[in-house]
């Protein structure tokens, strides 16, 4: 083998394995960082672990409402389960009885203590999954 | 009947646009005269498109709501300003100035390049074909020039309220002249790989166009982020949002473009790399277009959902770039230099930043596209949230800053000795240490990506430092183009790592009458006023704000909450006091039973040097253009 290509055979080599170890790397950091979306009937069906991140779509139960300063709880309802959530701060402008939100937080006893709310900027948003279920 | 008439242009244009790809697929010989019919048949596909557009203008500012779309979408009573952006507040419309806006890049390109060009001809009729079939898919798909018959409505629908806004009036010209600018380097480089000829330079050519591409793409993004930040309510500048995401991929591959082809115009080390990239920044502007349009992924920008449109959009988009990477394998043997990148050299570091630009991308893309594959794989619905990207793109721009850093003292074709004792580059590590270390006591935060952070922004800002003191003293050129984009992003970098670190937020609750006491400042509520407007009314709360460390600086804060009438939505409109190194951001919440407010208030520290980095960049940017049109 000449000089020319024992050179360039080196730096195939060397790329090919850190883009290896670069796809490794971001795969690990995708997996670690999945955010996995339910329906109220669906999360009422698992186990999901403490300190696990879920999303919780669904709509506003109507006169649930209950505010506490700048504390809010509310049911998160599919019109077959509903799942209690809190949430400390301002709620989006579309949030209110009977709109579609999706809530972002960690799952504590049996409810879910929500870090995010988020409203669709459109009023005639559904989260996925509810037109279909309910 | 003028929209009849409207609607009639775009119909003779894509004929005219058809005409002309068919043109020039019979110029192979050579035959000057039909070259010179492709490109007069073209002026006048564009001269029809932007008649037909113009009218439509006319239309939206008279709100003829015969027309479908306008109906929809505008309303008698908006500022004429709105009346027009109401064009582009949704699919039909957007799509329309889309195409204007191909057709008119194009349109420059063909009057501006020389006739005796041999690419010309090919290029133009690839252009053609592309602004033909956008033409098909708006008028079969989604035709903004349906009318309702046979009565038109009185009124329209109004356009959404958080879409009245003058940034957003300008946000999506910025964006879509940026995504489409790129259309010239990707069609002059696959006439380029038709023609096969390789002694063409056809870097030269496209370099122009893609810095102006990147230019506007560059302030496009900026514009979203900007609005986003004071219209949402949020307070953030980048939520990693999917299509927030689509925009960020072409910008990506629009970088490495631009950097790229500076290289393989120096050296043809990189051709076959360039031309890739080339190919793939317009590529990536269909993919954006085809997530935003066909409501694949759920976004808070995503248009309607419609299959058929996806559909579309994915096998015109097919066509294109299979056809243009079938030409690029066929000619890829011609492409590979025979030359290696000599290590430790200008190219050597540029070349490894496109690797990682390419890292970027893929990350990128992976996140836009891991929820579908996950629902199609297991039938589970999951969103990558931001700590994904945060997680990839912080050492990705660590590592890209310091092979920047390397880059800047190096030679061309040569290797260079960069790190004996006193070069300017292990004095700038140096220094860069001992204030990332200073900051890091002084900050109190030992999070990795903030010492990165603050090491890379400081690295590059003292490595352009000592260039340009250097050049001062010695009389010596430097690239002052390339030092203000790069300071820029030396600036870029510093205000997200602090502004992640440093910004807090408060929820409080207060009533008229009362004082919250912060940290720095004390905020005073002194009562609420309710304002009608003639399309919505408002409630808006009076603070005034007390610098606690200087008692004489007192300002006042009106966040409002409005409710318009024609949707019944309610919007906040944050009350925002800009001070140099942060903003205080106040957001008005629910009104309690009891009489108080839940109020919003956040220190989002350095967020305007964020938009002021950008600006240097495209300053940058808009330097090497005015010296490459210089040279040309």
């Amino acid at each position: 083998m000449n000089k020319i290509r024992k050179k360039r055979l080196v730096s195939v080599l060397a790329l090919l394995s850190t883009s290896f170890l670069g796809v490794f790397l971001i795969l690990s950091a995708l997996n670690s960082n999945l955010d996995y979306f339910y329906t109220p009937s669906e999360l009422i069906d698992i186990e999901i672990p403490q300190n696990k991140r879920v999303k919780l779509g669904g709509m506003v139960e109507k006169n649930s409402v209950v505010r506490d300063g700048t504390n809010i709880t509310f049911n998160i309802t599919d019109y077959q389960e509903t799942i209690s959530v809190s949430y400390d701060g301002v709620v989006p402008d579309l949030f209110k009885e009977g709109s579609g939100i999706v809530a972002y937080g960690k799952i504590i006893g049996n409810k879910l203590v929500a870090e995010n709310i988020f409203a669709k900027h459109d009023e005639n948003y559904m989260p996925p999954n509810i037109e279909i279920s309910s | 009947m003028i929209g009849e008439v409207s609607h009639f242009f775009s119909i003779l244009a894509s004929g005219l646009f058809f005409l002309s790809f068919v043109f020039s697929t019979r110029t192979y010989n050579g035959n000057h005269n039909l070259e010179l019919l492709v490109s007069r048949v073209f002026s006048y596909g564009f001269s029809f498109i932007l008649i037909s557009f113009l009218l439509y203008v006319w239309l939206a500012i008279q709100s003829d709501f015969s027309i479908r779309y306008i109906a929809e979408h505008s309303n008698k009573d908006l500022p004429i300003f709105y009346k027009i952006s109401s064009i582009w507040s949704a699919h039909e419309g957007s799509m329309f100035l889309w195409i204007l806006f191909l057709a008119g890049w194009s349109q420059l390109f063909n009057y501006s390049l020389s006739k005796n060009d041999l690419l010309k001809a090919p290029a133009i009729g690839v252009l053609a074909f592309i602004i033909f079939g956008f033409l098909i898919f708006l008028l079969f798909t989604s035709n903004p020039f349906e009318t309702i018959l046979p009565i038109a409505p009185i009124n329209g629908a109004d356009i959404n309220p958080v879409l009245q806004d003058p940034a957003l009036v300008i946000h999506p010209p910025f964006l879509y002249l940026g995504y489409v600018g790129f259309v010239i380097a990707f069609a002059y480089n696959t006439a380029f790989l038709i023609k096969g000829d390789m002694q063409i330079n056809w870097e030269s050519v496209i370099r122009p166009w893609s810095l102006a591409a990147w230019i506007l793409l560059t302030i496009g993004i900026s514009l979203g982020s900007w609005w986003a930040y004071y219209e949402l309510g949020w307070g953030g500048y980048w939520f990693w949002d999917p299509v927030e995401n689509v925009a960020l991929m072409p910008w990506l591959a629009g970088t490495a473009l631009i950097h790229s082809l500076y290289v393989s115009s120096r050296s043809k080390v990189l051709r076959g790399w360039t031309i890739l990239l080339s190919i793939s920044v317009f590529s990536l502007s269909l993919f954006g277009a085809f997530i935003v349009r066909s409501g694949i992924i759920d976004s808070v920008h995503a248009f309607a959902n419609d299959p058929q449109r996806g559909l579309y959009l994915l096998a015109f988009s097919a066509v294109l770039i299979t056809s243009s990477l079938t030409f690029y394998v066929y000619r890829l043997p011609q492409l590979i230099s025979k030359n290696l990148v000599v290590a430790k050299s200008k190219e050597s570091f540029l070349t490894i930043n496109n690797i990682l630009f390419a890292a970027a991308i893929f990350a990128v893309m992976l996140g836009v596209l891991y929820p579908l594959i996950f629902d199609y794989l297991y039938d589970e619905r999951i969103s990558v949230g931001p700590p994904y990207y945060n997680t990839i793109f912080a050492p990705l721009t660590f590592l890209a800053s310091a092979f920047l850093v390397f880059s800047v003292g190096s030679l061309w074709q040569r290797s260079s000795k960069l790190f004996y004792l006193n070069s300017f580059l292990s004095m700038s590590i140096l220094s860069a240490f001992l204030i990332t270390m200073a900051s890091v006591y002084f900050y109190q935060e030992y999070q990795w990506w903030f010492i990165g952070g603050i090491f890379s922004g400081f690295l590059i800002l003292i490595r352009y430092f000592f260039l340009i003191a250097d050049s001062f003293m010695k009389k010596n050129y430097f690239n002052k183009s390339s030092a203000t984009a790069h300071i820029g992003l030396g600036i870029l970098i510093l205000a997200t790592s602090l502004n992640a670190a440093l910004s807090y937020e408060k929820i409080i609750n207060i009533k008229p009458g009362e004082t919250y006491k912060g940290d720095a400042y004390e905020f005073y509520l002194i009562d609420f006023d309710l304002i009608n407007e003639p399309n919505y009314d408002s409630v808006q709360a009076k603070f005034s704000v007390k610098d606690i460390n200087s008692p004489n600086e007192i300002f006042f804060m009106f966040p409002e909450k409005r409710k318009y009438f024609i949707r019944g939505q309610i919007t906040s409109e944050s009350a925002i006091k800009i001070t140099p190194l942060k903003d205080i951001y106040m957001t008005l919440g629910d009104q309690l039973d009891n009489g108080y407010w839940v109020v919003n208030i956040q220190y989002n520290f350095l967020i305007r040097w964020i938009w002021i980095a950008a600006a240097i960049m495209c300053l940058g940017g808009f330097a090497a253009l005015m010296e490459r049109l210089r040279k040309s």
